[in-house]
């Protein structure tokens, strides 16, 4: 027993630096996987229209997500502000 | 004067879509959004309009300042102790009338660089039985030619709740419901306040894949701690009805990806989103919505959409607490039942033309008005009042709004 007792913690906490180092690769794979893509501004052109653009449905987006939070269990994820098409 | 709404939920959710409005906006204008929300059924139903309205001030290249109003004017009937023996049928011939009013008000300051924002924000909300203070914080960088964008967030809330006064030491079985919002914050005897405390953080990647192809990833965790019921429901216990008794604490995690895809030949967007949750209360949910955005006419926009979204039920929930208790807690929220939601509906858009040299009505530099409805089908399979199905299961939401840009 006292060994179990002493190796779980260790075990947690051992699990705690793997999830960090994971979502560290993550986050280092994810902005070498963005820096390879290139799309060239003369070619944005159907990325710049609103129906392409995230967060675009401003208020009445907000007023959306106000009556399914309020509605459902679960909350967020719901996107942020557009970008990532050079064009705001 | 029953106010029936996952307050704290609502106003983190208040700070968050702040951020995103105040960061996307780097011109000034003026906008006002309204929505209207009815659902009824047998004894019970429930109408919210929410009126809203934002003003943008862009002070050079370098900040922009906004404010905003926003209410929720509530009337309806709901059920307040759920699963009371009522007679021959059930709990819903007990049904009580409420209306409440809450209004929030807001302001963010948004600094702006070529590549990089940095926007704070503040609201305050209050209600007869309410009080929150918000804010928050986001930070936002384009880079790699614009093709990539990363937000993070962080909103803090601080709000109290009115509940009836009893001994803190009182074990929950023992504990009432608060009967109305009379006396609430005006140092009444009989009131008293519970404290809630919300901290959200988020993170956004954007990325331009090709020409036709956009994503967007979000990550969402939250931490509630504090009174998370609701002060009015009591639940049916046995030989009584208790005021319904959540954990303090709830930690929630979310994780949401976007896809557009231009459709060459249509000049439309294929919009698909789909997302997963988890809290520590056990509810775990799946969203998934596609739309399809569609060119009309110049300025004219169609979008339709079907959304659904299901979710098992909190640990602690049980339909009938009398045969069935789920340890020390108990609930009369549908909302952390299991459930499921079928919602369909379409949007028009138009963004005014303007002149020739870009004037719309010879001042503006930009007018746009939306319209839309949607019909929401819900499905409270394991929810029951005493012996009764939930009568309110579809519900009607349209919205209108106008924005101008000077």
């Amino acid at each position: 027993m006292a060994s179990r007792s002493s190796s779980e913690p260790e075990r947690t906490r051992a699990s705690r630096v793997g999830g960090w180092c994971v979502l560290l690769i993550a986050a280092l794979a994810m902005t070498l996987l963005a820096a390879c893509v290139t799309v060239r501004p003369e070619d944005k052109e159907f990325l710049a229209e609103p129906a392409m653009t995230f967060g675009s449905g401003g208020e009445a987006r907000a007023q959306d997500e106000h009556v399914f939070v309020n509605r459902e269990g679960s909350f967020g994820a719901g996107g942020v502000s557009g970008g990532g098409c050079g064009c705001n | 004067m029953q106010l029936r709404l996952p307050r704290p939920a609502a106003a983190a959710a208040t700070a968050i879509l702040l951020l995103g409005a105040g960061v996307a906006r780097a011109e000034s204008g003026i906008g006002t959004t309204t929505t209207f929300f009815h659902e009824s059924g047998g004894a019970l139903d429930m109408t919210v309009l929410t009126p809203s309205a934002h003003a943008t001030v862009d002070m050079g290249e370098a900040a922009t300042v906004s404010a905003r109003w926003e209410a929720d004017v509530v009337s309806g009937a709901s059920v307040a102790v759920v699963d009371a023996p009522g007679g021959t049928v059930d709990a819903i011939t007990s049904a009580t009338t409420l209306s409440d009013v809450r209004h929030v008000f807001g302001g963010s300051l948004t600094f702006n660089d070529d590549n990089t924002s940095l926007t704070g924000t503040y609201d305050y909300g209050f209600e007869e039985d309410y009080r929150s203070h918000g804010m928050s914080i986001s930070a936002r960088a384009e880079m790699f030619e614009r093709n990539t964008a990363f937000e993070v967030s962080y909103a803090r809330g601080w709000d109290r709740v009115c509940t009836l006064l009893q001994p803190r030491a009182q074990e929950a079985v023992d504990r009432s419901r608060l009967p109305n919002a009379d006396g609430c914050f005006q140092a009444e005897m009989e009131r008293d306040t519970v404290d809630v405390s919300l901290q959200t953080f988020q993170g956004g990647w954007t990325q331009a894949w090709t020409p036709v192809l956009t994503t967007q990833l979000t990550l969402t965790a939250q931490i509630l701690n504090g009174f998370q019921g609701n002060p009015y429901r009591a639940v049916w216990l046995g030989r009584t009805a208790a005021q319904e008794h959540h954990p303090e604490n709830r930690a929630r995690y979310a994780a949401g990806l976007g896809v557009r895809f231009w459709v060459k030949p249509l000049r439309g967007a294929a919009q698909l989103f789909g997302r997963l949750y988890r809290d520590s209360w056990g509810v775990e949910s799946f969203t998934g919505e596609i739309a399809y955005d569609q060119a009309i006419l110049a300025g004219l926009r169609l979008k339709a959409r079907g959304r659904y979204y299901t979710q098992i039920g909190a640990s602690f929930y049980s339909d009938d607490y009398q045969r069935f208790p789920q340890g020390q807690y108990f609930t009369g929220d549908r909302e952390l039942s299991p459930m499921s939601s079928v919602t369909v509906g379409g949007q028009l858009t138009w963004d005014v033309p303007g002149n020739e040299e870009g004037d719309v009505l010879g001042f503006l530099g930009g007018l746009e008005i939306v319209g839309k409805a949607d019909l929401i089908f819900h499905d409270f399979s394991e929810f029951h009042y005493g012996r009764a199905e939930v009568p309110t299961d579809t519900a009607l939401m349209a919205t209108f709004g106008i924005e101008a840009i000077f």
